[in-house]
């Protein structure tokens, strides 16, 4: 692995030869809320920054939108005319942080296995992530958890570049030829690491190892255990099911939460079959024609969505748990039942 | 990188009414390329489109060993069905698959088979029992056992009565409720178990049909003395991409559309969820 230094007032220049060939997708603010938008040039230097809130929803969304066209239809006479919608160019996203890159690699993982999904690796080989990561977390984080960060480690995990905020300056480190390519657009703003910039970034990762409030997640082993055996009590899952509105919110904002459902137009001649996120929680997600619902009860769903994320059986399945530890369910929950509640009540 | 998600066109070659809301459909794909490397095993299951009204999985109900043409069996219950029942011959419709494990033909060979079918149970074991027949000298006992609701029920009425005239098999037929035309047995299709001399050793039961029966028949065969691995059935949930990844048809760690829909009750046993 490579490692350079660029300097803060270089970013702009590094985005503006990036953007030259591509798109570039950037944190910016729009009212309280953070969102990757594409940028020319002035990237806003406070949200590129290790001490930077999470955005609100990960980025999930490039390589499964909410919405997504599969194919478009056309009757002609007796016949139909399918066309496939056509594909993006490539985008660089810059700051993505520890988990949302987990994340992507964890579907990654899905949308490879058994039958490959060609819209999700459309969007996906076009994408080179540039991660940022987190020199202090925020409230509701535990990726520390989940091995989904603070920091990413080149033996250990996946990205394409990771960019360690040394205040000053980026420590830049380069793991694939996708990430080579971007140090390529304009090489002379990348200088060679040296060892001391490396010492800070370790210094810096333990720092922020040891920032994390003791949470309840803690003692997620407890919980995998205890999903994997089939051990916690229909009672418990009802209880934790009480709480839960049915909204999605928690899939929603998931990192790792991918499960979709197909919708159908058709006006006059035209149409399309498109897919959209869907939610485990809804009560709609299994119900059959006939009426019949093998997951009818909200606890019954409840433990379906943990059972996914947390039982051994998948894990083994996917090669680790399917949370990254971002606490956007905590966010996003009415009820107050995100991961580490759940995992707290678990425990019990 | 290939679509698993775009159909291929198929035209309706053959449309036979079964019962009053159920017709059989056959189809062939239009495109003489996709029609000739079609192939598909016994159990698998199609995703079918109403193109613009939406897609459903249904379990293929015709002989593997004649992939040319293939036939469905299909009630209206839903839009989707609805807008097939609607459809005529001539007209086309998306088809994805052929998807699923399907039954492990070769597996069977050399046992006594039990087959317990229970209403539109029976057209994805028909995938089976057809390809069966076709290879009789390689089964042992070879016993089919149907259940419907009424005879207004009953599916592929033609091909029962020649299962009912073949030397080869044994067949036994029920209703729940008779009419004035009915001789045959009143009574679920577990009724007929006592009637029939059920060989435990060496045998494979196959069980398809409503839950409800499902789960009688399965508690009966355990009662007498069938193991869990040596019944199996074919599952179904809703289900929206047949390949994996919407989620939907997930029980436990199994997704039906890729792990099924064919199981054995032992598998099922282990999941953590009521299948």
């Amino acid at each position: 692995m490579d490692r350079y230094i660029l300097r803060k007032e270089d970013v702009n220049r590094w985005v503006e030869a990036l953007a030259r060939t591509q798109e570039v997708l950037a944190p910016t603010r729009v009212e309280k809320e953070i969102f990757f938008a594409p940028t020319q040039t002035a990237v806003d230097l406070n949200l590129l920054s290790g001490t930077a809130t999470l955005p609100y929803l990960p980025a999930k969304d490039l390589v499964l939108p909410h919405s997504e066209n599969l194919f478009h239809f056309t009757r002609k006479g007796g016949d139909y005319e399918l066309t496939v919608p056509e594909e993006k160019k490539t985008a660089v996203v810059l700051g993505i942080r520890s988990c949302d890159t987990s994340g992507i690699y964890w579907l990654d993982k899905f949308y490879q296995e058994n039958f490959s999904d060609c819209y999700y690796w459309r969007r996906r080989n076009n994408l080179i992530l540039v991660t940022m990561a987190c020199n202090q977390p925020v409230k509701n984080c535990f990726c520390v958890c989940c091995e989904g960060g603070p920091f990413l480690d080149s033996e250990r995990d996946e990205f394409d570049i990771q960019l360690v905020d040394l205040q000053d300056s980026y420590l830049v480190e380069c793991k694939s030829s996708k990430g080579k390519a971007l140090i390529e657009a304009n090489p002379k703003l990348f200088a060679k690491a040296d060892p001391s910039a490396v010492k800070t970034r370790e210094a810096l990762e333990e720092k922020s190892r040891n920032s994390f409030q003791p949470d309840p997640t803690s003692y997620m082993s407890t919980a995998i255990r205890r999903i994997t055996s089939n051990a916690v009590t229909p009672e418990t899952w009802t209880e934790l099911g009480e709480k839960c509105f049915d909204c999605g919110g928690c899939a929603f904002v998931c990192p790792c939460c991918s499960c979709f459902g197909v919708g159908y137009l058709n006006e006059g001649e035209k149409g399309c079959h498109y897919r959209f996120w869907d939610s485990c929680d809804y009560s709609g997600f299994t119900r059959e024609v006939s009426g019949h619902n093998p997951r009818g009860e909200k606890g019954e769903r409840f433990k379906r969505r943990f059972f996914h994320k947390l039982s051994y059986q998948y894990l083994k399945r996917d090669g680790r748990i399917g949370c990254v530890g971002c606490g956007r369910c905590i966010t996003a929950c009415p009820g107050e039942v995100g991961m580490p509640t759940v995992v707290e009540r678990l425990r019990k | 990188m290939s679509n698993i998600y775009l159909p291929n066109l198929a035209r309706i070659i053959k449309i036979q009414d079964e019962t009053y809301d159920t017709k059989t459909f056959e189809f062939e794909f239009a495109d003489p390329k996709v029609k000739q490397a079609f192939k598909f095993g016994p159990g698998q299951f199609l995703e079918i489109s109403a193109l613009g009204v939406g897609e459903a999985p249904f379990g293929l109900a015709s002989n593997p060993n004649r992939p040319e043409t293939f036939r469905v069996t299909l009630r209206a219950v839903g839009a989707v069905t609805w807008a097939l029942h609607q459809k005529r011959i001539g007209d086309l419709v998306g088809i994805r698959g052929p998807f699923g494990n399907g039954f492990p033909f070769d597996e069977y060979k050399g046992k006594n088979i039990i087959f317990v079918g229970g209403g539109i149970g029976l057209p994805p074991l028909r995938s089976l029992i057809e390809p069966m027949l076709d290879a009789r000298s390689a089964f042992k006992d070879f016993l089919i056992l149907y259940g419907a609701r009424t005879p207004a029920d009953q599916v592929y009425q033609d091909r029962l009565k020649e299962w009912e005239k073949m030397s080869e098999i044994r067949f036994g037929m029920t209703v729940d409720v008779g009419d004035a035309n009915w001789k045959g047995n009143v009574g679920v299709v577990t009724t007929l178990f006592p009637k029939c001399n059920l060989i435990v050793e060496n045998t494979v039961v196959f069980v398809c049909g409503p839950p409800i029966m499902i789960r009688f028949a399965i508690m009966e065969l355990s009662k007498l003395g069938f193991k869990p691995e040596n019944i199996v059935s074919t599952l179904e949930r809703y289900m929206k991409c047949g390949v994996g990844k919407c989620g939907h048809c997930a029980i436990g760690h199994k997704y039906v559309c890729v792990d099924g829909p064919v199981f054995n009750y032992k598998e099922i046993g282990k999941l953590p969820e009521k299948s």
